[in-house]
């Protein structure tokens, strides 16, 4: 008996220390390679921007993979966590400008108003900006989470459901009375930390940035999806109820992940719009966060590195083809989505032969 | 003190009446088969108990003291009350190791855990099998892994639905020596099965539903000579 | 001293129509002089018309209606011989306004309209053209100007319209009109019985058109009139009010249609398979692209029955709509039926290639549809409630498509395998079912079903490729509703959600009816769990 314990224990501890993912290594490496390619040798600022944007896509499909992929739970409004980060991270830019610059927003001289409106406090200084985006991000999440997951709205339920959360986000948006700009939305930042907003060490600053953030996004829900934490969300994507039998409360465990995911979400969004420039409504378009869900299933759902190919490949694609063919983009993403939902189940991982675990281990979903 | 109570159990699906204020009670120690017609009733009466489906009316007592229709599967669990269902449900994406490891619950201590495992991993003979993903293991050895996730929780009662459906015969008696072996003064075990030569193998007594209402109840000699029993049951 | 006088000038001008129209006869030779002589010579004679168009013949009429157009047009050219009538602005001769000799323009010029005078000139011109104009449409014209200027036509000059009006709409109108201007008539008498006429035919521009009175002099010297008036206008405010719920209700009603006609399917659907179609709100889009080429058909086969275009239509956007339904469960949807969450995303890329393949194939714009006698117009039935032909079309069609539905599922060998399934897939194989097959045929059912939701849109919504989008996402709030699996849930649901969206709308708006009702919808879940799960899951 005392054997076979020790044996056990050998065992459990190789398992531990075994790289089941090398890809997720590859993919770190490949992060903190770029970031140090950015900073010394100075690509074009296009080329910089590029790159900063695909890695905050690229944390956005991670974020909804950590859910899908693990835990079986399809967002189709991960667009109002991406927004959420988005616009506190604009009212940050817009009121920092402010302060500095002694100028009005646009949007706010637009509507005649006198000042910022009264809930723009203190948002000019960046840590509370940030507490306050992955805060509110976690607590719509915590809400909407605790009321669908304790009546136990599972399933396409549970998308669909996400999808017209997001979908009203959007229209609540669109009015312009609720100080966030309206349907023009925010834009015209002129400040970051102080720095002109166009200039190549902010665009450097801000693509970095952008590259840490996934690398240590990455490595950190690597880290839980391969903890004790992480084989319960496998048991709980394969068999809720034989977990909740076994006396497990399945409604916290995943409402534990979800704000989780909903909070690294946000971080993309507060990444991304000081790189674009701007944020509107539009963000919150139901067609945009179902495209989150194609990266992911494009890339290998299931698989937090094949998320990031997916998010990464998808974007350059589209990058590159809505500036040379806009009118064939909508049919090859299309024929991208049946392609891989028919013939690879698992992604264009499949393709690449980098099918690291049997099918039957990532589920049948 | 009974183990467990059942009281004027009624559950219903629209018009459907399932369970027809049924009754019986379950000494610690004992094992309690529950027979029956396809329909009767018996798969039902083990999700009111384990919480998955809530009564219309009715009370589900464990040890005289908690009312198991008012909380959740998850703290019926922690109670100590553990199922084997009718299809092996186990993780298909971990490993034996890991679904026993979750078999464990949530609250035994991590330095005890590697200790159960190993006595669990041992009693259901899947030793050599420990670091295999589930999904990859056969149909009979599924059926003992999941009998060794409800085990490893040292639960106070047992639920277990049909378990040697689909097995061979020399499983069947291996497994009738394993609920031999478990046992245990403290603990009650609630078996479903239409196997009547297994059903006489390890019930001290037998509970026979019939439309959600008890029919028989006695040993199993006695249910054989049952007139009621033969003709809707037995008799077939 | 002079701003005094010129006050009382105006004043003195202002007080004219309302004295008894004298039965002044239309001197033309005077019109012309007036015409051309200062702004205040314009005026008179514009008022002069109107004063005179009770009583003058139709050629007067005619002929003053000329030189008052060759006025507003800058065609009228005045020299020392008289009015000349120009063809142009600014041609070299012209007609003489009395003889009708042609004569040069060297030595005239033009009158300028001011903004007060172009006013009256308006409304004589109108005046004339009531009486007179050959079309209705010129006529009907002429009443809508009057219309607007109320208190400036003698209630005589309506009144003679609507004795000499042929087309029965139109005296109608004018009738309504006469009865508005005599509410200012000089007679105290005329206005009380004025009053009561319009409170009787209550409506939102009735109501008004009293409000304005109650702050006229007339309501405070005459303290019977006051009251008269008073009584009416809370007479037609409670009309209006329960005429603007039945229009709330009737439109709570219509949209509910819509909802249930793209939901219907939607939910077969779903009961069926499991599946979301995330592409049910393209198919309406062919639904109505397909009514579209039915009327084009019509257009260049049989021209004469293009009225029964949308008829025809039915059929076959049913058909074209189920068989695409058909391809993409056969192409894509059967191998999705154990991966319900990929075939959302595998519907969603059918609905982005559906409305590119239409945007590049028929183009963004907005489709133009020719509207049958049977859903243009309406139907005052109270106050300001009018029941419009085009949404009664939708109602009646979702009715239709309810009776349609019921008898596909309960009377028909496809129904009966569509409920078995539906209820026990396992059980129904076993039986023997073609349980592929019947999902096939269900699929082009539910898919058909979002085609006809699509013609009885047509008359409604403005057809786009783009128009499916916001639907999915109603439909399927209708269907978690009702419950799955059930044709009556549906239904009320429908009713429900579609009432709540419009009930709420005039309250607070559109966006705070959709949140409330997704905000309604979680707590039913909340307090209803279990009526999502129609099905119970047995182990």
């Amino acid at each position: 008996m005392s054997g076979a314990v020790q044996t056990g224990l050998a065992a459990s501890a190789r398992v531990r220390r075994a790289p089941r993912d090398p890809l997720i290594a590859v993919l770190v490496g490949l992060c903190l390679a770029a970031a140090i390619g950015l900073v010394l040798g100075r690509p074009a600022p296009y080329l910089v921007n590029a790159v900063g944007q695909l890695a905050a896509f690229a944390i956005l499909a991670v974020s909804l993979d950590l859910i899908w992929g693990y835990l079986g739970i399809l967002s189709l409004g991960h667009g109002l966590f991406f927004a959420i980060g988005g616009y506190v991270c604009a009212m940050h830019l817009l009121a920092h400008g402010t302060v500095v610059t002694g100028t009005l927003p646009d949007f706010v001289q637009f509507m005649s108003w006198k000042g910022l409106p009264a809930y723009w406090a203190g948002l000019e200084h960046a840590p509370y900006a940030l507490l306050l985006a992955l805060g509110l991000a976690g607590l719509v999440a915590f809400l909407f989470g605790l009321v669908a997951f304790r009546s136990r709205v599972n399933g396409v339920y549970f998308s669909i459901i996400s999808q017209a959360l997001v979908y009203v986000a959007m229209l609540l948006m669109y009015r312009n009375d609720t100080g966030l700009g309206g349907n023009n939305g925010m834009t015209g930042f002129p400040l970051l930390f102080g720095w002109p907003m166009g200039s190549a060490g902010a665009v450097t600053g801000l693509a970095v940035a952008a590259l840490l953030a996934l690398a240590a996004v990455l490595a950190g829900t690597r880290l839980l999806v391969g903890s004790a934490l992480g084989r319960r969300m496998l048991a709980c994507r394969d068999d809720e109820t034989r977990l909740r039998t076994l006396g497990y409360a399945t409604t916290r465990l995943k409402l534990q992940v979800w704000c989780l995911s909903a909070m690294i979400a946000a971080l993309a969004g507060i990444l991304y719009v000081p790189q674009v420039g701007i944020i509107n409504p539009r963000v919150l378009a139901p067609d945009l966060s179902i495209e989150i869900a194609v990266w992911v299933a494009i890339g290998g759902m299931g698989r937090l590195g094949g998320a990031v190919i997916g998010a990464v490949l998808v974007n350059a694609l589209k990058f590159w083809l809505s500036a040379a063919m806009p009118e064939a983009w909508p049919f090859l993403l299309s024929g991208l989505v049946l392609l891989v939902v028919l013939v690879l189940p698992n992604g264009l991982l499949d393709l690449a032969g980098l099918r690291l675990r049997p099918t039957w281990a990532r589920g049948a979903r | 003190m009974s183990a467990l109570v059942v009281d004027g159990l009624t559950v219903a699906f629209g018009r459907f009446r399932a369970l027809d204020a049924l009754s019986l009670a379950v000494d610690p120690g004992e094992v309690r088969a529950v027979i029956g017609p396809n329909g009767a009733g018996k798969t039902t009466l083990l999700d009111v108990i384990s919480g998955i489906t809530k009564p219309v009316s009715g009370r589900v007592m464990l040890g005289d003291r908690l009312d198991l229709t008012r909380i959740s599967e998850a703290a019926i669990a922690r109670a100590g009350v553990r199922r084997k269902f009718q299809k092996p449900s186990v993780f298909p994406a971990l490993t034996v190791r890991e679904n026993l490891a979750i078999g464990c619950g949530p609250e035994l201590a991590p330095g005890l855990r590697a200790e159960r495992i190993a006595a669990v991993l041992g009693e259901v003979g899947l030793n050599p099998r420990a670091a295999v993903p589930a999904g990859a293991l056969a149909h009979g050895e599924k059926q003992w892994l999941e009998i060794g996730m409800v085990l490893a929780a040292e639960p106070r009662l047992l639920l277990l639905d049909e378990p040697v459906a689909g097995l061979s015969d020399a499983e069947t008696r291996r497994t009738a020596e394993l609920i031999g072996r478990l046992r245990r003064p403290d603990r009650a075990i609630l078996v479903i099965e239409h196997d009547m030569g297994f059903v006489e193998a390890i019930a001290d007594k037998v509970t026979v539903l019939h439309e959600g209402r008890t029919l028989y109840e006695g040993g199993m000699r006695g249910a054989r000579e049952d007139a009621r029993v033969i003709e809707v049951f037995l008799g077939r | 001293m002079n701003r005094v006088r010129a006050v009382l000038a105006a004043l003195a001008m202002l007080a004219l129509p309302a004295l008894p129209a004298a039965a002044a006869p239309l001197e033309r030779a005077a019109l012309a002089a007036d015409l051309c002589g200062d702004a205040a010579a314009q005026a008179r004679g514009a008022e002069g018309v109107v004063r005179a168009a009770a009583d003058a013949s139709a050629e007067d009429l005619r002929a003053a209606g000329h030189l008052l157009a060759a006025l507003a047009e800058r065609r009228l050219a005045c020299g020392s011989a008289g009015a000349l009538l120009l063809d142009r602005a600014g041609a070299p001769d012209g007609q003489d306004a009395l003889t009708g000799a042609t004569r040069p323009a060297a030595e005239a010029r033009a009158p300028v309209l001011g903004l007060r005078q172009r006013a009256l000139v308006e409304t004589a011109r109108a005046a004339v053209a009531l009486l007179t104009a050959e079309s209705v449409a010129a006529r009907a014209a002429g009443l809508t100007t009057l219309e607007r200027r109320a208190g400036a036509v003698p209630d005589a000059v309506l009144e003679r319209a609507r004795d000499a009006e042929s087309d029965p709409g139109l005296r109608a109108s004018i009738a309504g009109a006469a009865q508005a201007a005599a509410l200012s008539s000089a007679d105290p008498e005329k206005r009380r019985t004025a009053v009561a006429a319009v409170a009787a035919a209550p409506s939102g521009a009735s109501l008004a058109r009293l409000r304005a009175l109650r702050g006229e002099p007339a309501a405070a010297s005459d303290p019977a009139f006051a009251r008269a008036l008073d009584a009416g206008i809370a007479s037609v405010e409670r009309a209006v009010r329960i005429g603007d719920g039945l229009a709330i209700l009737y439109n709570a009603l219509s949209f509910a249609s819509i909802l249930f006609m793209a939901a219907v399917g939607l939910a077969i659907i779903f009961g069926l398979m499991g599946v979301i179609n995330l592409a049910q709100g393209e198919f309406i889009m062919l639904g109505a692209y397909a009514t579209w080429g039915v009327q084009e058909a019509f257009r260049h086969v049989a021209p004469g029955l293009l009225d029964l275009y949308l008829i025809a239509a039915i059929p076959v956007a049913f058909g074209a709509t189920a068989l695409v339904g058909i391809a993409v469960e056969a192409l894509v949807l059967r191998h999705l039926y154990r991966r319900p969450l990929m075939s959302l995303l595998a519907t969603w890329a059918v609905s982005l290639f559906l409305v590119n393949l239409v945007r590049v194939a028929v183009g963004t714009q907005n489709l133009q549809f020719a509207m049958p006698p049977y859903v243009s117009g309406g139907v005052p039935l109270y106050a300001d409630f009018v029941v419009t032909w085009n949404r009664l079309f939708a109602i009646l069609f979702a009715a239709a498509t309810l009776a349609l539905t019921l008898v596909v599922l309960r009377r028909t060998p496809l129904g009966l395998d569509i409920r078995a399934v539906t209820q026990n897939r396992d059980m129904a194989a076993c039986l023997g079912l073609p349980t592929r097959r019947i999902d096939r045929l269900a699929f082009g059912l539910g898919s058909g079903l979002a085609g006809l939701a699509g013609v009885a849109l047509c008359p409604i919504y403005s057809v786009n490729p783009g128009m499916g989008s916001g639907f999915v996402i109603d439909a399927f709030m209708v269907v978690v509703l009702g419950g799955v699996g059930s044709l009556a849930g549906t239904l009320v649901a429908a009713l429900g959600i579609g009432g709540a969206n419009v009930l709420i709308e005039p309250l607070s708006g559109a966006v705070a009816a959709k949140v409330i009702v997704l905000v309604g919808i979680i707590l039913f879940l909340q307090r209803r769990p279990e009526g999502l799960f129609a099905a119970r899951r047995r182990r």
